[in-house]
Formats: C-alpha cells, structure tokens, sequence
C-alpha cells in the first residue's frame, strides 16, 4: 500500500537499512524512533527524544507513537495468530489490467503496469512479461529479484503445461497468444505454496487473454 | 492457514458489511486481519476508526506514517 500513498521505491528499500539510506533528517530521526519504540521502548535515550523534539510538535510525535504503536498491535495480532497475507480478489484486479489495456498507452506502460498490479494484488515474489520478437521472447516488464532474468529463445522454456502448482517453488508460466501463436509469456512465482493454486492459473490466464492483442502488435 | 476463522460478507452484521464494502471499494480487498476481528463487531469497528486516524491525514505527512508502518512492520517479521 506505501506506494500507493506516494513512497519511492527506492525509499521503500532504504527501509530494510534506513541509516545507509538518505532520508531527509526529520524522517531519519522519525524512523529511529521507530527502531528504537519497537526494539525496547523503555530505552528510547534523551538524546533520541530531543532531536525527534527538534523536528517534530508534540502533537506530531503523538501521531508518530501512535503509527508505530498502532503496527506493533498489528504486527504481533497478526504473527501470534499467524495471520494469512491479504490477496486481492482476481476480478479486481482483471478490472485493473483492463483500465489499463483500454486506455492504450502502449505496449510498454500495459506490461509495466500489468507486472505491478499483479505484484501487488497477490504478492508475487516475481512477475515477468516477455514478448516474442522473431525467435526471442524479451522481457518487457519485470519485478522481481535483480538481477532480472534474460530473454530466452522460442521454445526453450517449456510453458503453459510446465506451469507447476502446487510445486516448491509455486510458480506458473502461461503463454499470451492465440490461434496465430505465441506471442509473449507471463511468468509468475510466489512464496506461498499453500495458498497458490488455480485460483492464480485462472487470473494469469485472463489476463494473458487480455494482453494478447497488445504484444501482438509491434515491439517497440 | 490462520488460527482464527475469517468472516465472509454472509457471515456478517449488516454494519460490518458496509465496512466490508468499503474496504473493497478503497484497496479492491478486505485485510484477513479485519474479517478475523469482525468476530467481534464492536471491536471492527473502533480499530477500523482508529486505523483511519492514525493513518489518514493529520499533522505527520501521510507518506512517512506509511514508511513507519513498513519499517516496523519489517522489524517485526510480519509481512505489510
């Protein structure tokens, strides 16, 4: 959701190091509160507290101590109980990719966006689009561990039936293409074997059926 | 699998449903947290308030209040 409410990716991943990371300085100091709030709070030092006063009003650190209180709840509600991640329904996001696909960006923006919505709608560990250019499949889109995958060759990969549910690691590879042939895969793979079924084959399939006739147009 | 059962729409007071509904119409899913506390209504819907506070607009930018909840979250081993 942070992305939604307009944080960097980049500042998303300084947060696994926030002191390696430029954060301007009242938000440095903000998230060292966090740090030091969630580890011990009886140890919050006064030098922490008088530069967080530096930055921030009371009021404002009040909202600060409620966030970070307010995600420990959460936090530890949710491990002790050992809540399930929250996936979001197929429909809505088969709705997303076809917003998309209608308002004609592109090729390139509709695979960007497609690999985002699916990332973030079932929290994907990988998502890829490919496009087939002559014998090569390309990736155009890609959110994943870097580095991203190369392009590979027609027929190289098996797809569609080398999908595997069920499989450690769960992943699927589903073709985009119709009766002229192939022309892209999406490859998805997540963490959560358990959860990670047909219910995922169904969505990437429908929305490999929607961008068919986009990555059967030109490349560039 | 979750220890404690999720609610379904079906499953719910005419109040939590709306909520429900609304946490669909904003972010296209209910949080498996929220359907697991609407075993007890009361409690939905005063987090579901609380939650809206804490994080909405205030006088803390909205996009640090998410970067908070993303750090501590990650200190604390819990997916976000």
């Amino acid at each position: 959701m942070a992305k939604q409410f307009g944080v960097s990716d980049e500042a998303l991943a300084g947060l696994n190091d926030p002191e390696r990371f430029p954060f301007p300085p009242e938000e440095g100091v903000a998230l060292r509160f966090a740090d030091a709030m969630t580890h011990d709070p009886r140890g919050v030092d006064d030098d922490l507290f008088a530069e967080l006063r530096r930055h921030w009003s009371e009021p404002q650190i009040v909202e600060i101590a409620c966030v970070i209180g307010l995600f420990n709840y959460f936090n530890r509600f949710n491990n002790a109980l050992h809540m399930e991640i929250t996936l979001t329904d197929p429909e809505v996001l088969l709705h997303r990719v076809r917003q998309v696909a209608e308002a004609q960006a592109g090729v390139q923006e509709l695979c960007e966006r497609t690999v985002e919505i699916l990332a973030q709608g079932r929290r994907y560990v990988r998502v890829g689009i490919y496009q087939r250019q002559g014998e090569m499949m390309v990736l155009r889109a890609y959110r994943g561990p870097l580095p991203p995958p190369g392009s590979f060759r027609v027929g190289e990969r098996k797809v569609g039936t080398a999908g595997r549910t069920g499989a450690t690691p769960p992943e699927l590879a589903v073709p985009v293409g119709d009766r002229s042939g192939v022309q892209g895969v999406i490859e998805v793979e997540s963490d959560r074997a358990a959860t990670f079924g047909e219910e995922d084959r169904a969505l990437v399939e429908a929305v490999a059926a929607i961008l068919a006739p986009a990555l059967a147009g030109p490349a560039a | 699998m979750g220890r404690i059962s999720r609610l379904s729409p079906d499953q719910v007071a005419p109040e939590i449903k709306a909520l429900y509904k609304q946490f669909l119409a904003e972010r296209g899913n209910v949080p498996n947290m929220f359907r697991t506390v609407a075993h007890r209504p009361a409690l939905l819907t005063t987090l579901q308030a609380h939650f809206r506070e804490v994080m909405g607009p205030g006088t803390v930018p909205v996009p640090l209040k998410e970067m908070l909840a993303v750090r501590v979250s990650r200190l604390n081993d819990c997916d976000y």
